[in-house]
């Protein structure tokens, strides 16, 4: 239950939110309770639609009763159209935007004029994007007006309105650096002030105003202000002296408005409202101002004649004319040389379109002018505009951007000699009230701000690396010798003996040297440098010779190695190993080496004639047995062979192969197995 | 000497030798055969460069000093006394001992490096790029001395020259990183920054340790226009480095030519956080700010790189765009006047287009 309770709340509430706002009319029904407010109102909102529905409306008039109606009644989507109206017309056009919105939000619009209204709030909000979107939306018939007596709305004047959304987009991306600055109460009013000029130098300011010229000054009928009149202040150093009217005779009863100043601040031109709008100048006499002459006939016309402005050297006047002769549409700038005779000169569609061209002012330069246009790439209503003067041609005008120039009118803009400060009126949020004096400064481009940075450009610098070149070891040579030491006895008795220690050269089969063993102890102690195959012999007379073997390679290191000898004396049975006796790898065939060896061996039979030798050939334990048995005893047979070729007779000596049968050692290291590789005899009679 | 005879010879000396201790020694057979002779210069040579390996250079000395006595005229010994005097810093003597050493061994290029190494140690560049010359007068496939000289030139900024030498390098040795890295530099310096992109890139295929060159990669690429390689280089950076200002600062500048102010402020934050003394952190947080339009922040980090450096003219010309847009137009005329002063003529530019009064006449300061 409490849920279906909570439900109910969130759903109401969520219905409550999501509505649309209502319409309320000003009906008895909606007040009921209000019945003197809602009395009160109606004759607001009557009164009001009385000065609305004028011909011609008067906007100003009405539009403080629509808003006292709307005190009581802010939901009634007619009353708001009607008050967005009234501001569409008024110096403050953007205000029109939140009760154009609020209208759409109680009713959405459905004619053409209402769209256009919104859209025209948005465009002066510079909403462009919405802006566009609403003017799409409206398609206006021959009869869409703003308002009675003004001309109709037509497709041309909304495409126009779009491309002006389009420029201002445009450039609103990229806003000119730009102060602007409120001239301040000293120069403006509550009423509209405007039309400033000033001297090249900025020292003295003149400007327009429509505040009240003294206590008793006439209101102008056509509004709510007074007439225009001519103000004057000078430059204070921080600030401006506070304005006064230039009076009698420059000032008058009607309308007296600033045009132009020459650059040396010694001629005013003045628009006095007379014969459709003339210009006139007026001189400085010392510190007062002359009366205003009207400019001749080759400036002043039948026609509207609004502005004016006096070359850098005063003998050309620039000025502005709707006269339709020799113009290009509106209000077109012509030039005019003051003491000449020729007509003025139409500036060319360079300069002048088919919309209005405006307040044309010149700098001290020559060669700058600014004025404001509704064509070009205006992005609404007047926008200030900027050409130059180059190989006689005026350059295409430059918008001054945004945000000097807005969507609503730009206007009577003039600029110092130096070009640093621009002064304009414009109705901006903050000002004193209608519109002011703003004084712009102009910051130029961007200035780019500066970076700093460092590097870590060489890498040596930052990681060092050794390079040193050292010069490289020098040889040193070393004890590259074998020591071979031990003692030599009697194999049977173990007595020391003093034997003969032959130090042979196997390669070579020359006796190297021969030393002896101690007599006493038997020692003996024999170096062997490395780098030599060494057959070793140690021999006594009375018992047979004992042969090692060192083969030393020439990289041998020193080492030392003890190896006793025992020496046996000749008897049948006595085996010896011949240590030096060599053969190609799994061959039968002797090496050279081995002839020293042999030799020894033949001498042994040679001096024993008597004695009887077996020699026996025997292998490791690796590969197949019967192949190391006949390997063995091909060998045997092969020292037989030698010593039979070298006398010995054949019946003394005879050949056994043994193959891996008779290890002296195990066969399990590689020394074990290379002891059991050898050739040895056996006495088998003496 | 036949076999024989060196037998017999040392024979005798080791039965002379052994005759001392007879009376112990029951062997009276004694035959030593090829015993070398004592050889104590080359032992201690030897020694002494078994010491140097070991960066033992004390020992080292000893050594070639023991050496030198021993054989006076022991050309590789001066060499390597040489090095090791270079090794212990002691550079007047290093010199003097190369110069021995080419005495006794003229035209050896090792050690015309040698001593060109302890030249510029020394901080007599000229006279190290002339021995360096020699070097390679002698030995043109050194690629260590075209290195070298190609250092010293780029650090007397002659590019042109440097390159050159680095080109030498890459030639003797085309695996030689830092040849490829410093050519890269000298590009940069000349302007080739494109040619810069490649060499780095070598140099980071050869050694990807060598972190420098991603950080001076971005660097190029930044003037190829090639920003987005660039940030890629510094962020690679600083994955791996996380300790260097320079870079966080250098990233910052990236960033903020990227557009991406609040990226560079975050940047010179770091920088800023490793070296609170780093003034062009200060002042490009400054210029970063200036952007963002925080021109209070602005006025104040310029005012930061001023205190930290007094003569710092892009600080001086930022804070005057600060205080421009803080309307203090005295204060910005005065901050470019002193930019310019300090040689940046653009400063005078700025104040002349503000409608500033003349130049400040006394030298610039920071206040």
């Amino acid at each position: 239950m409490l849920r279906a309770f909570i439900w109910f709340v969130l759903l109401s509430g969520g219905l409550a939110f999501g509505a649309q706002a209502q319409n309320v009319e000003f009906s008895k029904d909606q007040f009921a309770e209000k019945k003197q407010e809602l009395k009160e109102a109606l004759r607001e909102l009557k009164a009001g639609d009385e000065a609305y529905q004028a011909d011609p409306a008067n906007y100003n008039a009405a539009l403080p009763h629509y808003l006292a109606a709307q005190e009581l009644n802010p939901d009634n989507a007619a009353l708001n159209v009607k008050i967005g109206d009234c501001y569409l017309h008024s110096g403050t056009k953007s205000a029109a935007l939140p009760f154009l919105k609020r209208a759409q939000a109680l009713a959405p619009a459905s004619t053409p004029r209402q769209h256009y209204l919104l859209a025209r709030a948005l465009h002066l909000n510079a909403k462009w994007a919405e802006a566009i979107k609403e003017y799409q939306q409206c398609t206006p018939g021959s009869s869409t007006k703003l308002a009675e007596g003004e001309a109709p709305i037509t497709a041309s004047d909304v495409a126009n309105r779009i491309r002006e959304c389009r420029n201002g987009q445009e450039l609103a991306k990229h806003p000119v650096r730009v102060f602007i600055d409120n001239a301040g109460p000293e120069v403006n009013s509550p009423y509209s002030d405007y039309g400033p000029v000033v001297s090249a130098d900025e020292a003295t300011l003149l400007f327009t105003s429509r505040r009240p010229g003294g206590p008793n000054a006439p209101k102008d009928p056509n509004g709510d202000s007074y007439f225009e009149d001519i103000y004057q202040t000078a430059w204070a150093g921080k600030n401006w002296r506070p304005a006064a009217t230039l009076g009698s005779p420059v000032n008058t009863d009607g309308h007296d408005a600033t045009v132009g100043l020459a650059p040396d601040g010694q001629r005013l031109l003045v628009y006095v409202d007379k014969n459709n709008g003339d210009i006139y100048e007026s001189g400085l006499k010392g510190t007062a101002w002359d009366k205003p002459q009207r400019l001749g006939a080759r400036i002043n016309s039948r026609y509207h004649e609004s502005s004016a402005a006096y070359s850098y050297d005063g003998r050309y006047l620039y000025f502005v004319s709707d006269k339709p002769e020799g113009g290009h549409g509106g209000h077109d700038i012509y030039k005019v040389e003051l003491d000449g005779t020729k007509p003025a000169e139409n500036l060319g569609t360079t300069i002048n379109t088919p919309y209005g061209e405006e307040a044309v002012f010149v700098m001290p330069d020559g060669k700058t002018m600014y004025f404001s246009s509704e064509g070009h790439n205006s992005m609404g209503g007047y926008d200030i505009f900027k050409s130059t003067l180059r190989n006689g041609q005026w350059t295409t005008p430059e918008n001054l951007g945004w945000p000097i120039n807005t969507p609503d009118d730009d206007v009577f803009f003039v600029a110092s000699a130096s070009g640093r400060h621009g002064y304009y009126s414009s109705d901006r949020p903050g000002g004193v009230g209608g519109k002011d004096i703003y004084r712009i400064t102009f910051l130029g481009p961007e200035k780019p701000p500066l970076l700093s940075e460092e590097s870590q450009l060489l890498a040596s610098r930052l990681a060092p690396q050794p390079q040193t070149l050292l010069a490289p070891p020098v040889a040193v040579a070393t004890a590259q010798v074998t020591i071979l030491k031990g003692t030599v006895t009697d194999a049977a008795s173990r007595q020391p003996l003093e034997a003969n220690i032959d130090l042979i050269d196997n390669a070579s089969g020359q006796t190297i040297a021969t030393f002896h063993s101690n007599a006493t102890s038997g020692k003996y102690l024999v170096s062997l440098p490395s780098g030599t195959n060494y057959g070793i012999v140690v021999r006594q007379e009375g018992y047979l010779f004992h042969s090692e073997n060192f083969d030393l390679p020439a990289t041998a290191a020193y080492a030392e190695v003890v190896k006793d000898v025992l020496l046996k004396k000749l008897e049948v049975g006595v085996v010896i190993v011949l240590n030096n006796i060599f053969f190609d790898t799994g061959k039968a065939t002797l090496r050279p080496e081995s002839t020293a060896e042999l030799e020894r061996l033949h001498k042994l039979l040679t001096e024993q004639p008597a004695i009887k030798l077996e020699m026996a050939g025997h292998t490791d334990n690796v590969g197949k047995p019967a192949a190391n048995q006949d390997l063995s005893q091909r060998r045997a047979q092969a020292v037989v062979a030698y010593l039979t070729e070298h006398g010995i007779a054949a019946s003394r000596l005879t050949a056994a192969g043994y193959g891996d049968t008779r290890p002296v050692v195990p066969n399990t290291t590689k020394g074990g197995r290379q002891l059991n590789r050898r050739t040895e005899f056996k006495v088998t009679g003496k | 000497m036949p076999q024989h005879a060196t037998l017999l010879t040392w024979g005798l000396w080791a039965a002379a030798l052994l005759s001392a201790t007879a009376a112990q020694a029951q062997v009276d057979t004694v035959r030593a055969s090829t015993l070398p002779g004592r050889q104590v210069a080359e032992k201690a040579y030897n020694a002494g460069l078994t010491s140097f390996t070991a960066q033992n250079y004390a020992a080292a000395l000893a050594s070639f000093d023991q050496a030198l006595v021993e054989k006076p005229d022991f050309a590789p010994a001066y060499a390597n006394r040489a090095a090791t005097q270079l090794a212990l810093k002691n550079y007047p003597a290093a010199v003097a001992d190369y110069d021995q050493a080419l005495k006794l061994e003229p035209g050896a290029y090792a050690h015309y490096f040698g001593r060109a190494q302890a030249r510029e140690a020394a901080g007599k560049a000229p006279e190290a790029e002339a021995d360096y010359g020699e070097a390679l007068r002698v030995n043109p496939a050194y690629a260590p001395a075209w290195y070298n000289r190609g250092v010293l030139r780029f650090e007397k900024g002659e590019y042109t020259a440097a390159l050159t030498d680095f080109d030498g390098a890459v030639k003797a040795d085309p695996a030689f990183t830092y040849a490829y890295h410093d050519r890269a530099s000298t590009n940069l310096r000349l302007g080739n920054y494109a040619a810069a992109v490649p060499d780095y890139s070598r140099a980071l295929e050869l050694q990807p340790a060598l972190l420098p060159a991603l950080l001076n990669r971005a660097a190029a690429e930044r003037h190829t226009g090639q920003l987005a390689e660039a940030l890629r280089d510094y962020d690679a950076y600083l994955t791996q480095k996380t300790d260097n200002p320079i870079a966080y600062n250098n990233r910052g500048n990236a960033r903020f030519e990227h557009k991406d102010y609040a990226g560079a402020v975050a940047d010179y934050d770091r920088a800023i956080a490793l070296k609170a003394a780093y003034a062009y952190a200060w002042n490009n947080r400054a210029a970063a700010e200036l952007k963002l339009e925080h021109y209070a922040k602005a006025d104040a980090d310029a005012t930061e790189a001023l205190r930290l450096n007094p003569r710092y003219a892009e600080a001086f010309l930022n804070r005057g765009h600060a205080r421009e847009m803080l309307r203090r137009a005295d204060e910005a005329c005065q901050d470019w006047h002193h930019a310019a002063a300090l040689g940046l003529a653009v400063g005078n530019d700025y104040a002349a287009a503000a409608g500033c009064a003349g130049p400040a006449a006394e030298e610039a300061t920071a206040e």
